[in-house]
């Protein structure tokens, strides 16, 4: 089974964020970046998948900075054939979940895949746009947040367990068709040391958007970014007994928090 | 020579006459066949068919060679004084008496064949007599006896008192039987020689009986017997203690016993670098090495595999395991002998039928059992905490768990195979320098407002205080590493910290078996350390200081490194830091040795110098102390997995705490004080008892706020 997936590099979860001068963005120095979590179970998906058949190919395809090229070894790493960069700072800088997507659909085109997988969002911006575009600009028909998948014997359907609300959802699908990985698809796997050492020599095609004939405009901008405030001290109140905190307490929900 | 006058005794009574001495050319040769089939037995037993397996082991290994004087004359002086063997003192004193006895009949024997075919029929002298004889005839008696009493020591432990970490095998009990029935008739031929000759009034040794008193004692036996009935006996049991004794020696072959022989040579080819030997992997190899750790046997070092054959299963690594103790699937012994079993299954090597070669199967063709899994399970290989408290233990100085970490190393880097919950850790020592994955800018939060130098604007100090990813990120920790900057501050202390410049050390990576990532961490830390010039360190974590003592030079790191202990101890004995007052409320303290700093670096003295200087409670010991400390559960990694099989041995740790009566258990490990906070909570103690640090304990005496 051959399949597709985009892979987003995003910062470490635990580094250190900070809004840029312009407001517009975050400060991409000294930070810790890693391959986004959601991707780890998409990467995870299409090699277990790959396993299963016990043949096909595992493209993975990143826009991103050269700094990408750390997230793409990884999954390189954990067992991926081959690998697209889509290197282009400029345009990276810019792009909104549709220029981002269109710039994935340009690089995926060339591709043979009987799926495409995506992680449910990227951690960073959170749009969870990406896949849902993606199926637009491609026609191929998308199911998000899934939690497993079987793919049929002759590649051309699968079922996938979606995550709903409260719930899960079994869909059908015929493939080609792309899926966003949700937390419980699988447990990605730690590449093994040869598994680095091979990843080093595959080979990563690097490609600008214009070389993929790209020229859309993002439809969307940054206006403003900002911090969540920080968090205040908790208090603690006073009382003699559990009654007179309790009391306090009904007081403070009441008064200060206006929750009841 | 007529030696009917002298104070001695014939030799070969009642056996050679007048004429030709048959029965003593009989036993010359009887000794040469006998010699002939001890060699015989020990090709057919396998022994030389695995001799060439380990001359096949690939595996690296420390020096086993060097300083051959040295290395001889420390095995001659631990065979025979019994050094680590004596720790045990009711096994210690069994084998002793065994291994005396015994090497004292040899050497009586010895001088017997000396006087009388040699001495005697080359120049006619008889010096087995007078004083000499009566010297001997006691020493060799006693020999005799105290053999005896060894072996049935070992027989009431074999049969009435056996510990369950004591494995027992048939050849276990024959063994001892064995010896026993030897001497027995060894005494007997004696008791049956004296009361023909020795023991009437009027014979010439009459005065002198009881200089052989066992002997004595066993012609008492006989004291009703005609002459020729004790000539026919003891004709026919001399044979018989012949017959058994010759037996005896051919059986050392086939058996345990042989460890008289391997044991000493192992303890000759013993690691002396004192710390437990993880093969070096050196850093370009992992760029061109094909595989890493071990996965095929013959990937051990050849002394790893020589380690098996100086196994001679007595089970003192078992009894003192915490994996063992807690009802896990892990036994250091059993892997010893597992591996040996390996061996003498012959798998993975195929001999020549006709020249006897050895030669390795290579992987592809090889259709055995393997050795991860098959040999040695996986559940085995992850159970063990790295409290080289087996090592310390043997008196045969194998190295065991040293080898599981190979086996890890394997699973770890070739197959990515390992408790799921690594991988976090992994992670966060990856993408955070820490294991538990806090962002790695946050390093350095724990010291803001404590006034802590920083290297970076300090940019150089006497010390450099290396804190570790407990005292930096865990919160409990956190306050150890405040209350010693405390204390160094106070002390006037010429030290900085690194702050967010600081990395992980790479102790749970290396024990968990991940060389690379350790290695990764290491050279960071390293870089770091050459920047500042780093000449001194001082570490919170017995994990940190062995790592940066003993294992950072392979990579090209040497340091002056101490714990905190040794400083505190050192401040405090100069009156640098004063203890104004006792602390209050912490009733009877113990003290728990972590495995890092105790057995891996003899730091035990330090620690409890400390506590009793703070004169705040007494100082009880808990039933395993020192070298023979329980592990608190947390080493080798076992801190970041779950501990689903068996009981917990946090617990039964801490439970010892409780049965010494101790209401302050202190420690000087961030993973112990861990791991002891939650055995008190999990015992619901936690109304009664508390665990610290010591240096919180040492700041409060201080009376620093």
């Amino acid at each position: 089974m051959n399949t597709v997936v985009c892979m987003k590099q995003v910062p470490d979860t635990e580094t250190l964020i900070k809004i840029n001068p312009e407001g517009t963005g975050i400060v991409t120095e000294g930070i810790k970046w890693v391959m986004c979590p959601y991707d780890e179970y998409a990467v995870e998906e299409a090699l277990q998948q790959k396993e299963k058949f016990k043949a096909g190919k595992v493209t993975i395809v990143s826009l991103g900075p050269d700094r990408a090229i750390e997230a793409i070894r990884t999954g390189l790493a954990m067992g991926a054939d081959t690998a697209v960069h889509i290197n282009d700072a400029a345009f990276y800088e810019k792009a909104d979940p549709y220029a981002t997507a269109a710039a994935l659909a340009a690089a995926v085109k060339d591709l043979e895949y009987d799926a495409i997988f995506c992680g449910k969002q990227a951690i960073d911006d959170d749009s969870g746009q990406v896949p849902a575009i993606l199926g637009e600009l491609l026609g191929l028909p998308v199911v998000t947040l899934v939690v497993k998948l079987e793919v049929s014997e002759d590649k051309t359907k699968a079922v996938a367990t979606r995550e709903v609300e409260g719930g899960h959802a079994v869909v059908e699908v015929s493939l080609p068709a792309i899926f966003s990985a949700q937390k419980g698809l699988n447990e990605p796997r730690y590449a093994s040391l040869p598994g680095i050492m091979k990843a080093k020599k595959k080979p990563v095609d690097v490609k600008t958007v214009s070389d993929l004939g790209v020229s859309v405009e993002p439809m969307t901008a940054i206006k403003e970014m900002s911090l969540p405030p920080a968090r205040q001290a908790g208090k603690i109140l006073e009382g003699e007994d559990a009654v007179e905190k309790a009391k306090a307490l009904a007081k403070a929900l009441h008064e200060e928090a206006k929750l009841i | 020579m007529d030696v009917s006058k002298l104070i001695t005794r014939q030799v070969f009574w009642n056996l050679v006459g007048k004429g030709f001495p048959v029965a003593q050319v009989v036993v010359y040769i009887i000794a040469l066949v006998v010699i002939g089939l001890f060699f015989w037995s020990l090709s057919r037993s396998g022994f030389f068919t695995r001799f060439k397996m380990w001359r096949l082991a690939t595996g690296t290994d420390v020096a086993r060679l060097d300083k051959p004087w040295s290395r001889f004359w420390y095995a001659v002086a631990d065979v025979f004084a019994h050094r680590k063997i004596l720790r045990e003192p009711y096994q210690g004193i069994f084998h002793f008496f065994i291994f005396w006895g015994f090497f004292i009949l040899l050497i009586g024997t010895a001088i017997v064949a000396l006087q009388s075919d040699i001495v005697e029929p080359i120049w006619h002298v008889w010096f087995w007599q007078g004083d000499f004889y009566l010297w001997y005839s006691v020493v060799t008696d006693i020999g005799g006896a105290i053999a005896i009493i060894g072996a049935l020591m070992a027989l009431a432990r074999r049969y009435f008192f056996r510990p369950k970490w004591l494995d027992n095998r048939p050849e276990d009990i024959y063994i001892l039987w064995f010896i026993v029935a030897v001497l027995v008739t060894g005494f007997l031929v004696e008791g049956l020689r004296m009361q023909a000759t020795e023991v009437q009034p009027g014979n010439l040794m009459h005065p002198y009986v009881w200089y052989s008193p066992v002997g004595r004692l066993f012609a008492y036996m006989f004291a009703g017997m005609g002459i020729p009935a004790i000539k026919v006996t003891h004709k026919a049991l001399w044979w018989t203690h012949m017959a058994l004794a010759m037996l005896f020696i051919v059986y050392i072959a086939w058996s345990k016993l042989l460890h008289m022989f391997v044991t000493p040579v192992n303890i000759f080819l013993r690691n002396r670098t004192g710390q437990p030997h993880l093969k070096l992997i050196p850093p370009e190899a992992f760029e061109t090495a094909e595989t890493f750790g071990v996965h095929n046997v013959e990937e051990y070092s050849w002394k790893d595999l020589f380690d098996s054959e100086a196994c001679m299963r007595c089970g003192r690594c078992v009894e003192v395991c915490p994996a063992f103790n807690t009802d896990k699937p892990l036994a250091p012994r059993d892997v010893i002998q597992d591996i040996r079993e390996y061996l003498e299954k012959k798998a993975k090597f195929a001999i020549d039928p006709t020249s006897g070669q050895a030669r390795i199967i290579p992987d592809e063709e090889y259709e055995g059992p393997a050795l991860i899994g098959d040999t040695i399970e996986k559940d085995t290989i992850w159970a063990c905490t790295t409290c080289m408290a087996c090592v310390e233990a043997c008196p045969a100085y194998i190295e065991q768990f040293p080898k599981l970490i190979d086996l890890r190393r394997y699973l770890v880097m070739m197959e990515a195979d390992f408790p799921s919950e690594v991988q976090e850790v992994f992670k966060g020592m990856e993408n955070n320098s820490n294991p538990w994955s806090i962002g790695a800018h946050t390093r350095a939060d724990w010291a803001k407002g404590l006034d802590v130098p920083l290297m970076s604007e300090k940019g150089q100090a006497e010390y450099l205080f290396f804190v570790g990813c407990a005292g930096a990120f865990d919160d409990r920790n956190k306050k150890v590493a405040t209350a010693l900057v405390k204390l160094f501050n106070a002390a006037g202390l010429d030290y900085a910290i690194l702050g967010t410049e600081e990395g992980c050390c790479g102790d749970s990576a290396k024990r968990i078996g991940n060389e690379y990532l350790y290695q990764a961490l290491a050279q960071a830390n390293i870089e770091t350390f050459k920047a500042y010039n780093v000449k001194k360190i001082i570490t919170m974590c017995p994990h940190g200081y062995n790592i940066l003592k003993n294992e950072y030079s392979e990579l090209g790191g040497d340091y002056e490194v101490y714990h905190y202990i040794q400083i505190l101890n050192d401040l405090i004995k100069s009156g640098k830091i004063e203890l104004k007052k006792p602390v209050e409320g912490l009733g009877t303290i113990t003290y728990h040795d972590s495995c890092y700093i105790g057995r891996y670096n003899k730091v035990y003295d330090e620690p409890r110098d400390v506590i009793r200087s703070l004169n705040s409670g007494s100082l009880v010991e808990m039933k395993s102390n020192r070298e023979k400390s329980l592990c608190c559960g947390a080493g080798g990694g076992r801190m970041w997995m779950e501990e689903t099989l068996g009981t917990r041995i946090n617990q039964k740790r801490t439970q010892e705490a409780i049965d010494a009566g101790a209401k302050t258990i202190c420690t000087l490990c961030p993973f112990c004080l861990t791991m002891l906070s939650d055995g008190i909570k999990e015992l619901e103690k936690d109304e009664e008892m508390q665990a610290f640090d010591i240096s919180e304990l040492v700041l409060k005496a201080a009376g620093i706020e």
